[in-house]
């Protein structure tokens, strides 16, 4: 052997030892460092660690409209109202920014006017848009610039062409900005009107109840005139500014403390925070021990909460075993690993001490019926023998793992109007399938002339699965002896589609609360919203079901209300003009550390009351993530087993 | 593209199919080489075996291709012969005799030897009405693309000058756009269909072929046969037909078996890409796509993804195989 072999041997020898031994020294733990380590009176910072699935579009309150956004801001961003966290069947609103619930009444021309109060003393977060950087109080006139952002066509609010029908002067005020070009900001919406530095009145064209859901949603949350200017986007003396929508100025629980974009956003507790407390009530029994301590103190109960951005599924569930993320939603991968076939969670899972949370959301999906199409929208019967012939409940268990609820109306449980003992009475039953069929015209699926009737139904293409249901759909119905051509379309495409009215029946219609009330899901059918006007894209026309619609939708719950809504529901049931489907449902899971304290599914992850034990995750984060000295043994050895082979091959040599 | 999906039109096509192909074996038998290369062919047992294994798979896909009518609608010979294999709710594995639910396992109608898919579809019944959109896809697009590039080919080859530059400038042009990005943008355009994925084939498919055959004429076109031909006064389309085709079509039986196997891959890649087959028609490639979820389940379902990519494989080796002992039986010197 050369002589320099041997300490070359050595030195290699020699850093593989010392490479096995700082492997396992060194974490893995894939999270940055809290903001902090302590609080200022020395107990730990607690940090929430949540996932993301992308950034958020857009913090602007009066522009945020997807999930993403709404999940994000929601802890940033107050409303004047919000909902209960355990009130949810019916959902009820409570005060949040405003001091009570606004007042209503009427005006001899039959205007209706909500007067509201604001909290006094809540203040703006700290931000550099302020004079010394100090948040300002909020007043009325920080709702009024809100509401007339709403108006200005250059902020491209979406849900402006709701309010605009009910709000006095809205429709106006946009029209001219948009001949003008520009929004006059000193001139006032005469549907908003500031009766004080606290108060304002809000007058509408006609009763309109909700209007109350609206003030819960952040599109007419308060905004600081002084932030929107000052973050324009431009560069001033050499720094260029970040634009509105990516650094909101808010008076929510938490603030922004970092946004790496494609990354992370970190949020920390404001510090001034004083306009809500932990409810005092509105829990089960079984949830007493859990939520009666912290009834009545002061929110929020974390210092930062991480939200880390994942394109995957998989390392949620990796890091959410690790014990580095205190919650996730089960997905498709990690199903069967956590779920167990009878819908539990598994023993493994159980002995952690993590929980199963199984949430429903205000949704109803089904198949759109076109009630214009000659042969589907003139036959009653068809259209009720092709509902009878569809077995949500196998299209459940084959494709979404049994987890959503079977749709039996179109109102979704929580809502006030689902009834809970409806069952459609065309829901599945093959044999009546077949009856009613034969009662359409077409006996074992053949008309008068023996020819075989053939339906097209358009679908959304392009994956596996996707191809999977509708090949499903299409056997569903084929069972009565027709035949079914599917069409795959892209997603736009459907939706184009569903809006020329260019097909007979569609999958993937739906419709997710914007707020809980039936008017939000019977609009879908009323006949003045056929498109382009409205999302009535089974095009139902039927004069009984828009006079009990406009009934309906101009009353506040009651159970008269609730009567109008089951005739709607029967009359809706009778003439089939979808195919029900099913309510959205997901499971969630929740660590030992971070257990689960809210549970109404109109909020977007209710961080504010997040709870959090630090000592509890910190030991079960260490127990779980123990570092195996074997890999250290086997990878020592085969160096060396390596090293002494090589030598006795040249010594041979 | 309509047309093709009438019942009558496609038995038509499955005969005219099969009629073309006779009579180019029946025109190989008169020359003495394709008799000479038959006889060395028929002593490689690889190749015959492969031969055979391709016949198999022909028998399988005509009887999926040939549709009858029957009181249930219209149902294909490979239907009707399986109409006892019963349809189960989902998912079994291989011979059990419970669905594949834990929580609520349901006794199966019948025990299914490969198992059954989501929607409780035989698996074995469904890989072998896969068949049929493979074989469709070679035949189909074949049609297209040999009488293109033979045609171009022996054009450029025999003629030279600007019909060689014009026709090397269409195939550089072709060749120099990324084909599967060229398959979806067509199959974007025509629509889905088994159709429509030869036609994209065929005008993405013909390039190999041309280089192949115009290489070959310039070669043939230097011997005396074609000096010969030419000093009689034969015309162009005589030489071309009457004694070129007939010494390159050797060439062109290889790379239509060799292509076939690589238009097997394609149908099942691009239905693997959610661009191939229409919903309701088996295909390799779409069992192969579906199992993407399948094999994230738990118990894994293994046996769609396992049918449907050994039936792929088996095909697609045989095809090679036979390909590579037609080159021996054709060139036994190269072969060797």
């Amino acid at each position: 052997m050369p002589p320099r072999t041997i300490p070359r041997l050595f030195a290699s020898l020699a850093a593989a030892l010392v490479l096995s031994g700082v492997f396992p020294a060194c974490s893995n733990n894939p999270l940055p460092e809290p903001l902090q380590q302590t609080r200022e009176d020395g107990s730990p910072w607690k940090v929430r660690y949540a996932a993301l699935p992308e950034d958020p579009r857009s913090l602007d309150p009066q522009v945020s409209y997807d999930s993403v956004s709404r999940r994000v801001l929601e802890p940033i961003q107050e409303c004047l109202l919000e909902y209960h966290p355990y009130k949810t069947d019916p959902f009820e609103l409570t005060p949040c920014l405003l001091s009570g619930l606004p007042e209503r009444s009427e005006t001899a021309d039959g205007r209706i006017i909500y007067r509201c109060s604001l909290k006094s003393g809540i203040l703006f977060h700290d931000d550099a848009c302020f004079p010394g950087g100090k948040g300002r109080e909020v007043v009325a006139a920080d709702v009024e610039y809100a509401f007339k952002r709403i108006a200005d066509p250059k902020v491209e609010c979406p849900v402006l062409s709701t309010l605009q029908d009910y709000i006095v002067g809205l429709a106006d005020a946009f029209e001219e900005a948009r001949k003008a070009e520009r929004f006059d900001y000193s001139k006032p919406i005469p549907g908003f009107v500031v009766t004080g530095s606290h108060t304002f009145e809000i007058h509408l064209k006609a009763p309109y109840p909700q209007l109350l859901y609206w003030l819960a949603m952040h599109f007419t949350a308060p905004v600081a005139r002084e932030a929107v200017e000052f973050y324009d986007g431009k560069a001033h003396d050499g720094v260029t500014r970040d634009l509105f929508r990516f650094h909101p100025v808010a008076t929510g629980p938490f603030q922004i403390a970092e946004w790496s974009r494609n990354t992370r956003i970190r949020l920390k507790r404001n510090p001034q925070y004083r306009t809500t407390v932990f409810p005092t009530g509105g829990w089960g029994a079984d949830q007493d021990a859990l939520l009666k301590p912290l009834a009545g103190k002061a929110l929020p109960f974390v210092d930062e909460v991480c939200m880390t951005i994942f394109k995957e599924s998989i390392p949620i569930f990796l890091l959410f075993r690790q014990g580095y993320l205190d919650g996730m939603g089960v997905g498709k991968d990690a199903f069967s690993s956590l779920i167990t076939p009878a819908r539990s969670l598994s023993a493994k899972y159980i002995e952690r001490g993590v929980t199963l949370h199984r949430d429903t959301e205000a949704s109803t999906f089904f198949m759109a019926i076109n009630m214009e199409d000659p042969v589907l929208g003139k036959n009653k019967k068809l259209r009720q023998a092709l509902s009878a012939a569809f077995d949500a409940k196998s299209n459940l268990d084959i494709f979404f793992n049994s987890v959503p609820i079977v749709a039996e109306q179109l109102l979704p449980p929580g809502l006030a109007g689902h009834r809970k003992d409806f069952k459609n009475p065309y829901g599945y039953n093959l044999e009546k399938a077949k009856a009613l069929l034969a009662e359409a015209g077409y006996p074992n699926g053949r008309d008068a002339s023996g020819k075989v009737l053939e339906l097209v139904l358009d679908t959304t293409g392009g994956s596996a699965n996707e191809r999977m249901m509708a090949e499903f759909d299409q056997r569903q119905f084929e069972q009565l002896g027709i035949k079914i051509k599917i069409v795959e379309n892209p997603f736009a495409r459907l939706l184009e589609k569903l809006d020329e009215g260019g097909f007979q029946f569609a999958t993937g219609s739906g419709w997710g609360a914007d707020y809980p009330d039936p008017e939000n899901f019977f609009f879908l059918y009323y006949s003045k919203n056929v498109p382009p006007a409205g999302k009535n894209h089974s095009r139902y026309r039927n004069p009984e079901f828009d006079r009990l619609f406009e009934q309906m939708a101009t009353m506040e719950n009651s159970p008269e209300r609730e009567k109008i809504a089951l005739q709607m529901n029967n009359i809706l049931s009778e003439d089939v003009p979808h195919i029900l489907n099913m309510h959205r449902s997901t499971f969630a899971l929740a660590q030992p550390w971070a257990p689960r304290v809210q549970s109404n599914p109109l909020l977007e992850g209710g961080l504010k009351y997040a709870v959090l034990e630090h000592g509890t995750r910190e030991q079960l984060r260490s127990e779980w993530n123990g570092k195996p000295l074997w890999p250290v043994i086997v990878l020592a050895s085969g160096v060396l087993a390596a090293a002494l082979i090589a030598i006795n091959a040249r010594r041979k040599h | 593209m309509k047309m093709l999906d009438q019942i009558w039109v496609q038995n038509l096509c499955v005969v005219a199919g099969y009629s073309l192909l006779g009579t180019v074996l029946w025109y190989g038998t008169r020359s003495d080489r394709w008799r000479a290369a038959w006889k060395r062919l028929k002593a490689d047992v690889p190749g015959m075996g492969a031969l055979f294994v391709i016949f198999a798979y022909l028998l399988v896909g005509t009887l999926e291709s040939l549709t009858i009518s029957a009181e249930s609608g219209n149902l294909t010979l490979l239907q009707k012969l399986a109409s006892g294999v019963p349809q189960e709710k989902s998912y079994s594995a291989p011979l059990a005799k419970t669905t594949l639910s834990v929580a609520e396992p349901k006794p199966l109608k019948a025990v299914h030897l490969l198992g059954t898919d989501a929607l409780g579809r035989d698996t074995l019944v469904q890989t072998l009405r896969a068949t049929r959109s493979a074989l469709w896809i070679g035949g189909l697009t074949s049609l297209i693309y040999i009488p293109l590039g033979v045609l171009l080919g022996m054009m450029a080859g025999y003629f030279r000058g600007w019909v060689d530059d014009v026709v090397q400038f269409i195939y550089s042009t072709v060749a120099a756009v990324p084909e599967i990005l060229m398959l979806v943008a067509i199959l974007m355009v025509l629509g889905k269909g088994l159709g429509t994925m030869a036609i994209a084939l065929g005008i993405t498919g013909w390039v190999g072929m041309a280089r192949l055959i115009r290489g070959e004429t310039l070669r043939q076109v230097e011997r005396p046969y074609v000096a010969a031909a030419k000093a009689m006064g034969q015309s162009h389309w005589k030489i071309l037909s009457s004694h070129l085709l007939p010494n390159v079509m050797h060439l062109v039986l290889i790379k239509f078996v060799l292509g076939f196997s690589g238009l097997v891959l394609a149908e099942a890649i691009l239905s693997y890409l959610g661009v191939g087959v229409p919903v309701g028609t088996p295909s390799w490639g779409a069992m192969i796509d579906a199992s993407r979820s399948e094999l994230s389940r738990e118990p894994l379902v293994w046996w769609n993804l396992t049918a449907s990519s050994v039936a792929l494989f088996i095909l697609v080796l045989a095809l090679n195989f036979f390909g590579d002992a037609l080159r021996r039986a054709f060139d036994p010197k190269r072969g060797e």
